[in-house]
């Protein structure tokens, strides 16, 4: 009787490390990243049935015409999702994989585009949709244009 | 070009993303083989087809021409004759080697392909098509194509 | 003029989290050589090939240099593509378009994932990386489902249990299917108590990481009925994708699923899908998108899906025949998934679905793939021509 232990047959299998570094240009979103430098959150409001959309876009995804003004979308707007994750994913800023600990948020702003960001609101149980939202933003010397120059929305009482 | 809100600039901007990955690259039970031998026996191994009679070297599991499965192993002596050849003159991350080195493809004897792979222990302005080669193997072997350190000329 | 087009032969690999047995190519290779043997014909036979995985998850650009020898079709046409999670969707398009144009006399679909070799592939700030924006947040299918979920929880009277009994019920269904990977004999306690990812969202709510492929060979009219007694034909198709960002995702009118079955069911004269449509297999990527899609399709109104889960209106031999394979959240090797989901409604419709197959005739079938930014490719079954 043989008392060798049975051996898991061996795969050889390789890995690759690498990191990249993407440089994005904007484009017509450019004004929309300067206007976050500026801590203004700006929308492009489509000609044929007014509706603002972030991010920006030159061309209606609706309507097909060009989108050509700007609007000021204020520095509130009302909850509409909201998530917690609770394993590590990667900051795009740094590269470094890391915990979030704040909530991530859709809102509907003032001028009627919605976009994500953070929370301030720890506590996912005490969001409701529909809570009013404040913008608060980043020190002005350290916005880059990116989405994470909004710290994150704190609610406001009514 | 925007027309309102001219006190927001339309200046370019550039947003820097860093991307990580750590691809894991499956060899299979056939690869694996392969490099085991390598590896172990500091052997070069090819595969026959059952239908067209061909040897493949690196070996693979299916006949590229026939689509049919592979499983009889030959043993290859490991020499071979040099088919075409650059030498690499720039550095890029993740070389194999330092530039400058030269990478060509050696006709092996007993296979009917060619195994891409480095060349040592040869003047860079002596090589010639048509040289023969034999393969020098590392002292420390894990398994991989880069077990074989470079194939230098045969007498 | 068009020609009508059938699917002679269908193949996939039982699918596993992880297959360090195979290389990608050798991956492939099985589920090609399934399919050939399904369809009883040989790699000669096919003259043109279309085939695509997500390519950022595998970690290769250009794999059909590396696929192609692996499947001895050195010298035949063909095209490669990816979207996603609709790759396997728009392969399959492609496939039916290139057989359609009756160029060719047979069309070999083939798309693969191996997802055990996909290491950081969301690693880019998240899944949702089509543009700067969206890769600076932390965004993946589970964030995004995440979200939706809360807002249809939030909006519908739909609770953490309803969830759990879908996931229950996708599982006892994948019990019945060899290829299924997840056959884990889940209770609706054991789906409460999982881990949470992101509220609401438990990991057992998610689909796995996969390595598998699925491959089918499409044929034209005359050549279908030469091949085979059984055709399954391609009554309709459609890839719709949604532009604008993913906040719309919470909106249910811009939903590209019921966009591409409203026109697909226009063009193919059918009013009530429940009745005209015997079997779905609808890519759902978590438990909670089946509520959606199940009201996205036309089977009920919006947000009223989870009653039909209450009243256990949803199985292989209920009054909701939906996903009898297990679905997306048993198996998932995202770029393959579509054609898996194809390959499950083609067997439904010839009756070779075995343990899991919807009992009855079944005239016709609808299979679709689901991309995480909201894009959907739909695919209309039928019996006869």
């Amino acid at each position: 009787m043989s008392t060798e232990e049975k051996q898991e047959p061996e795969f050889i299998q390789f890995r690759y490390p690498r990191q990249v570094t993407y440089h994005h240009a904007l484009g017509y979103q450019s004004k929309f990243a300067n206007g976050l430098k500026q801590g203004r959150i700006l929308a492009t409001k489509c000609p044929v049935d007014g509706r603002c959309t972030i991010p920006p876009r030159i061309v209606c995804p609706f309507h097909h015409v060009r989108q050509t003004e700007w609007v000021d979308q204020g520095q509130r707007g009302r909850l509409i999702s909201a998530f917690k994750i609770n394993f590590p994913m990667f900051n795009s800023r740094t590269g470094e994989l890391q915990n979030w600990e704040n909530p991530i948020i859709a809102v509907e702003l003032e001028g009627g585009a919605r976009m994500d960001g953070w929370c301030a609101e720890m506590d996912p149980e005490k969001l409701k949709t529909g809570m009013l939202m404040e913008a608060v933003w980043r020190p002005e010397e350290e916005r880059q244009g990116r989405a994470d120059d909004i710290l994150y929305w704190k609610p406001v009482e009514e | 070009m925007t027309q309102n809100l001219p006190e927001i600039p339309d200046t370019p901007v550039n947003v820097d993303v860093i991307a990580h990955s750590n691809f894991l690259v499956s060899t299979g039970a056939t690869g694996t083989k392969f490099l085991t031998e390598l590896r172990d026996n500091k052997k070069i191994m090819g595969i026959k087809c059952p239908s067209c009679g061909k040897i493949y070297v690196p070996p693979r599991l299916h006949c590229p021409t026939c689509f049919v499965r592979m499983s009889e192993w030959v043993d290859l002596s490991g020499k071979g004759t040099l088919s075409s050849y650059t030498i690499v003159r720039y550095q890029e991350p993740y070389m194999p080697k330092e530039p400058p080195f030269a990478y060509g493809v050696i006709q092996m004897d007993g296979a009917d392909t060619g195994l891409a792979h480095m060349l040592g222990e040869v003047d860079l302005d002596k090589i010639k098509i048509g040289m023969r080669l034999e393969p020098v193997f590392k002292e420390e072997r894990e398994g991989s194509i880069l077990d074989i350190d470079y194939f230098k000329p045969s007498s | 003029m068009a020609e009508r087009i059938a699917i002679v032969g269908v193949g996939q690999t039982h699918h596993k989290s992880k297959r360090p047995d195979v290389t990608t190519a050798e991956l492939c290779a099985e589920a090609v050589e399934r399919c050939l043997e399904d369809a009883g014909m040989q790699m000669k036979d096919i003259d043109h090939l279309v085939m695509g995985s997500f390519e950022v998850a595998d970690g290769y650009y250009s794999p059909d240099k590396w696929i192609i020898p692996e499947l001895g079709v050195v010298g035949k046409s063909g095209l490669e593509m990816q979207n996603v999670g609709t790759t396997g969707g728009v392969v399959a398009a492609a496939s039916f378009n290139s057989a359609a144009t009756g160029l060719f006399d047979a069309v070999l679909c083939l798309a693969w994932q191996k997802m055990d070799e996909a290491a950081g592939a969301f690693g880019r700030g998240g899944g949702g990386a089509n543009e700067y924006w969206t890769g600076q947040f932390p965004m993946s299918p589970i964030t995004n489902f995440a979200r939706r979920t809360y807002a249809y929880m939030d909006r519908s009277g739909c609770t953490e249990e309803h969830i759990a009994i879908v996931r229950v019920k996708q599982d006892q269904c994948a019990m019945k299917n060899e290829y299924a990977q997840l056959r884990l004999g889940l209770t609706v306690e054991k789906v409460m108590q999982d881990v949470l990812l992101a509220w609401p969202i438990r990991r057992l709510h998610m689909c796995p990481t996969t390595a598998g492929a699925a491959a089918c060979i499409v044929c034209p009219e005359e050549k279908a009925k030469k091949v085979t007694n059984k055709p399954v034909w391609v009554e309709d198709w459609l890839t719709c994708h949604q532009g604008g960002a993913l906040t719309m995702a919470e909106d249910p009118t811009a939903s590209t699923l019921r966009y591409a079955c409203n026109v697909v069911y226009k063009r193919c004269g059918i009013t009530n899908p429940l009745k005209e449509i015997q079997a779905w297999e609808v890519y759902e990527p978590a438990s909670p998108a089946e509520l959606r899609w199940i009201e996205e399709v036309g089977i009920c109104e919006d947000y009223t899906a989870w009653k039909l889960f209450e009243q256990n209106k949803v199985g292989i031999d209920k009054e909701v025949p939906f996903n009898p394979s297990g679905g997306v959240t048993a198996t998932n090797p995202i770029g393959a998934t579509p054609v898996v989901r194809l390959v499950e409604a083609v067997l439904q419709v010839r009756g070779d679905a075995g343990e899991h197959q919807i009992q009855g005739k079944i005239e016709r079938a609808l299979a679709t793939g689901y991309g995480g930014q909201g894009e959907n490719v739909i695919m209309l079954l039928r019996k006869s021509l």
